[in-house]
C-alpha cells in the first residue's frame, strides 16, 4: 500500500497554458524515461496535487489559469515538503521567494534549455528528515480515504 | 565815508540799533524821569499783562501755573523798572537778550510777544500823557524808541533760534541722508552679493569692474584675481562661445540694449560650467566705471538633473516596453527551442546527415542568442536595484582579475591588477561591481588581444569619500572620442549586443556613481567612482 502511495521517482507534474509546447516538452521527457502528466490551468493542478499518490517533480509556469505558479507551488509544498518545484517564467524575478516555503524552487527562465532541465531531474531526490519522516506516506486519514478510493476502484 | 568804515568794524550790535531808533542822552535821561512816575502803576500793568494772556489759550498754555505767574508778574515789573532806567548799555542788551531767549525757550509765540508789548506800550504811553506834562510829548517818543528796541533784542532771540533749529535741521537732513545712503548702499551691496545669480560689472572695454559672491563661488575665482581683466578672457567665455564676444562687442559699442544667450564659462579649475547669460548695457559710454552687467545663472546641475529624469523617463518607458516583449518573445522562443530539441534527437535516431544536425545546432544557438539578448535588455532597462552591502575593494578586484587571467592568458595580454596598500569597504552590490568589471576587462582583453597582445591594468584607489577603479589597456583605442559608447546598441565588435556597457553604465549609475572614458590610441582608461557612503553620491 505504502509503496503504491509514495510519490512516484519518475513521475512529473507539467502546468503550463502553452499546450503545444508542453507536449513537445512532455513528448521528450517520456522518451528519456519520464511519466509526464500534463494540465494547462492552475486550478486543475492543485486538484491534481490534492490526490496520491504525488509526483515528484512539478513543473509550472508562474504564469497559469485560475490562480498563479506561486500559489501552485505553495499548495504542492503543503503537500509535500521534499517535492521537487520548478517555476518556468519568462520573468524570472517576478517570483516572490517570500511566497513559497522552503527550500526554494528552482527557477528556468524561457526558452529552456533542455538538457539542464534533464540534469536537474536527474539529480537524487534530497532525502529530508521530514519527507522520510513524515510523508514517505500521506497522512492517517488521507492513507484510509485513499484505500477506499482504490477499494472502489477494484 | 572814513569815518562810517570805523564806525562799522567799532560799532557792536546794540550800538546799532539805538543808532537806527535815535535813542539819545536826552531820551533816557526822559525815560528815567519816566520811570519814577510810573513806578506805582506798574504792578498794576503787570497784572493786566497776565490777565490778557489768560483769555488766550496758547499763550497761557506756556506756562506751568499760578505760582509761575506770581513770580513772572514781579519779573515783569522789574523789566519795565529796567526799560525805563535810562542806562542803556551793553549789560542792558545782553538782559534783554536773555529774556528773549528765555521766551524763545519755553515756546512763547512771537505774535504774543508783539501784542503783549501793544498792552504794554499804551499804559506807558497813557502814563506819560497823564503825568509827564509839557514833556510828555519827547517823553512819549523815547518811550516808543526803548520799547521798539526791546522788541528788536527780543526778536533776534527768535532769528538766532530759527537759525539754530533750520541749521540743527540741515544736520539731521544730512545725518538721514547718509544714514539712507548707507542703508541703500547696503541693500544694493546685499541685492548683489546675496543674489543667487552671478553678476559682473563690465567698463566700456569689457573688464571686469564688479564680480560677487556667486561669480566667485561659481568660477572660483576671487574677486581680486578678476578685477581689471577682460571679462571673455578671465572666464574663458571666447574659448567656449563666438557669439558671447560677437554680442558683448556689439552690446558695448552700441545703445543701451540687452542679450540673453548660454555660453560656457571655464572656472578657475580648468572645468567648463553652463551659464544662461544675461547681458545688458546702460548706453553711458563712460570710459570707466559699471556701464554692462553680465548676469549668469549657473545651470549645469539644473541641465544635469532635467537629463537624468529624461534618462529615466526614457529609461522606464525602455523597461515597460521590454519587459512586455520579454514575454511576447521568451514563450515563442521557448517552443522554438523544444520543437528543435526533439528535432534533433529525432534527426539523430533516424538519420546521421551531420547537414540536417548543424541546421537544428544553428536555429538552437540563434535561439539561445536571441534569449540572451532579451536577458541582457531586460538587465539594461529593468535592472534589479543594487544590493548594497559592505564589499571590499581589494576582494573585489582581484576576483574580477581572476576570472578574466584565463581568457588573458589565452589571447597573450598581461593582465595587472593594482590594489589600494590599504583595503576600503564601501557599499555595493558585489555580483553587479563584478558584472561591470568583467564586462570592461573583458572589453580590454579583446581589444588588445586583436592587435596580438598587450597590456591590460586594473586599479583600485580611496579617495576622501569615493574609491576609484579604473581600467586601462594599451590597445588601439575607441574609433572616435566622441563615439556614444554607453548608448545601448552601440557596438564596436561583431556580434557584440551593445547593451554591454550601457549595462555597465547603468549599474554604476544605479549605485551613485560615475564612469567616464578617455582613448586614444594606444590608451584607453575608464574611470569609476563610487561613492564610499551610499546617500552622498559620488562626484570626481
Amino acid at each position: 500500500m505504502s509503496e503504491t502511495l509514495s510519490p512516484r521517482s519518475n513521475e512529473v507534474l507539467l502546468v503550463d497554458v502553452d499546450v503545444r509546447s508542453s507536449r513537445r516538452l512532455a513528448r521528450l521527457l517520456a522518451d528519456d524515461g519520464f511519466v509526464v502528466e500534463v494540465l494547462s490551468d492552475g486550478a486543475a493542478a492543485m486538484s491534481r496535487l490534492a490526490r496520491w499518490p504525488l509526483p515528484r517533480t512539478l513543473i509550472t509556469e508562474l504564469a497559469v489559469p485560475s490562480t498563479d505558479g506561486e500559489t501552485v507551488a505553495r499548495f504542492a509544498r503543503s503537500r509535500d515538503p521534499a517535492l521537487r518545484i520548478i517555476v518556468l517564467t519568462t520573468h524570472p524575478h517576478l517570483l516572490r521567494p517570500q511566497n513559497v516555503p522552503e527550500p526554494m524552487p528552482v527557477v528556468m527562465t524561457k526558452p529552456l534549455d533542455y538538457r539542464s532541465l534533464l540534469e536537474l531531474l536527474r539529480e537524487p531526490r534530497p532525502e529530508t528528515p521530514t519527507a522520510s519522516g513524515l510523508f514517505s506516506e500521506p497522512p492517517a486519514d488521507v492513507r484510509s480515504s485513499q484505500a477506499d478510493a482504490d477499494r472502489n476502484a477494484l | 565815508m572814513l569815518e562810517v568804515a570805523k564806525r562799522m568794524r567799532t560799532e557792536t550790535r546794540f550800538e546799532e540799533l539805538k543808532r537806527y531808533v535815535r535813542l539819545t542822552e536826552s531820551d533816557c535821561e526822559l525815560l528815567r524821569s519816566f520811570g519814577d512816575l510810573a513806578a506805582p502803576e506798574l504792578p498794576r500793568i503787570a497784572a493786566q499783562f497776565y490777565d490778557r494772556i489768560r483769555e488766550h489759550e496758547e499763550a497761557h498754555a506756556v506756562f506751568s501755573g499760578e505760582a509761575q505767574i506770581q513770580r513772572l508778574q514781579r519779573s515783569l515789573v522789574a523789566w519795565m523798572e529796567r526799560v525805563c532806567g535810562g542806562r542803556y548799555d551793553e549789560a542792558y542788551h545782553e538782559q534783554t537778550a536773555i529774556i528773549g531767549r528765555v521766551h524763545v525757550r519755553i515756546g512763547l509765540p512771537q505774535r504774543y510777544m508783539l501784542t503783549a508789548m501793544a498792552l504794554i506800550r499804551v499804559e506807558l504811553l497813557r502814563i506819560a500823557d497823564e503825568k509827564c506834562g509839557a514833556r510828555s510829548g519827547p517823553t512819549r517818543e523815547a518811550i516808543v524808541r526803548i520799547l521798539d528796541l526791546e522788541l528788536a533784542i527780543m526778536l533776534e532771540a527768535y532769528k538766532d533760534s530759527y537759525v539754530e533749529r533750520i541749521e540743527q535741521a540741515a544736520r539731521q537732513e544730512r545725518t538721514d541722508l547718509g544714514v539712507a545712503l548707507a542703508n541703500a548702499e547696503h541693500r544694493y551691496v546685499s541685492a548683489v552679493e546675496l543674489a543667487g545669480v552671478i553678476i559682473v560689472g563690465l567698463d566700456a572695454r569689457g573688464r571686469i569692474q564688479l564680480f560677487n559672491k556667486e561669480a566667485e563661488r561659481v568660477s572660483g575665482y576671487a574677486r581680486d584675481e578678476v578685477l581689471g581683466r577682460s571679462f571673455l578672457e578671465a572666464l574663458g567665455l571666447c574659448d567656449t562661445s563666438d557669439a558671447v564676444a560677437d554680442r558683448l562687442g556689439q552690446l558695448l559699442a552700441g545703445p543701451a540694449t540687452s542679450e540673453v544667450l548660454g555660453a560656457a564659462m571655464r572656472t578657475r579649475s580648468g572645468k567648463l560650467r553652463d551659464v544662461v547669460w544675461s547681458l545688458s548695457s546702460s548706453g553711458n559710454r563712460a570710459a570707466d566705471g559699471v556701464v554692462a552687467l553680465a548676469t549668469g545663472r549657473d545651470v549645469t546641475d539644473e541641465r544635469a538633473r532635467d537629463e537624468r529624469a529624461r534618462q529615466n523617463e526614457r529609461l522606464a518607458a525602455i523597461g515597460t516596453l521590454a519587459a512586455g516583449l520579454a514575454h511576447e518573445i521568451r514563450n515563442p522562443l521557448n517552443g522554438a527551442q523544444l520543437h528543435v530539441s526533439f528535432l534533433e534527437r529525432a534527426i539523430q535516431r533516424k538519420s546521421s546527415q551531420e547537414d540536417m544536425l548543424e541546421a537544428t545546432r544553428v536555429v538552437g544557438d540563434e535561439i539561445k542568442r536571441l534569449a540572451n539578448l532579451v536577458t541582457e535588455f531586460l538587465d539594461f532597462a529593468r535592472p534589479k536595484p543594487p544590493e548594497l552591502n559592505p564589499t571590499s575593494l581589494v576582494k573585489a578586484l582581484q576576483h574580477a582579475c581572476e576570472l578574466v587571467e584565463p581568457t588573458a592568458k589565452s589571447a597573450r595580454v598581461r593582465l595587472t591588477c593594482d590594489l589600494p596598500s590599504s583595503d576600503v569597504e564601501f557599499p555595493a552590490d558585489a555580483a553587479k561591481l563584478t558584472q561591470v568589471l568583467l564586462n570592461l576587462l573583458n572589453n580590454a582583453v579583446e581589444a588588445t588581444g586583436a592587435t596580438g597582445g598587450g597590456a591590460v591594468l586594473l586599479r583600485g584607489r580611496r579617495g576622501p569619500r569615493q574609491v576609484f577603479i579604473d581600467v586601462e589597456d594599451d590597445g588601439p583605442g575607441l574609433p572616435s572620442p566622441d563615439a556614444p559608447i554607453f548608448d545601448a546598441f552601440y557596438s564596436t565588435k561583431e556580434g557584440g549586443t551593445g547593451l554591454g556597457l550601457a549595462i555597465t553604465h547603468r549599474i554604476v549609475t544605479d549605485h551613485r556613481g560615475t564612469i567616464d572614458v578617455s582613448s586614444r590610441p594606444g590608451k584607453t582608461s575608464f574611470h569609476i567612482t563610487l561613492p564610499l557612503e551610499q546617500g552622498a553620491g559620488a562626484s570626481a
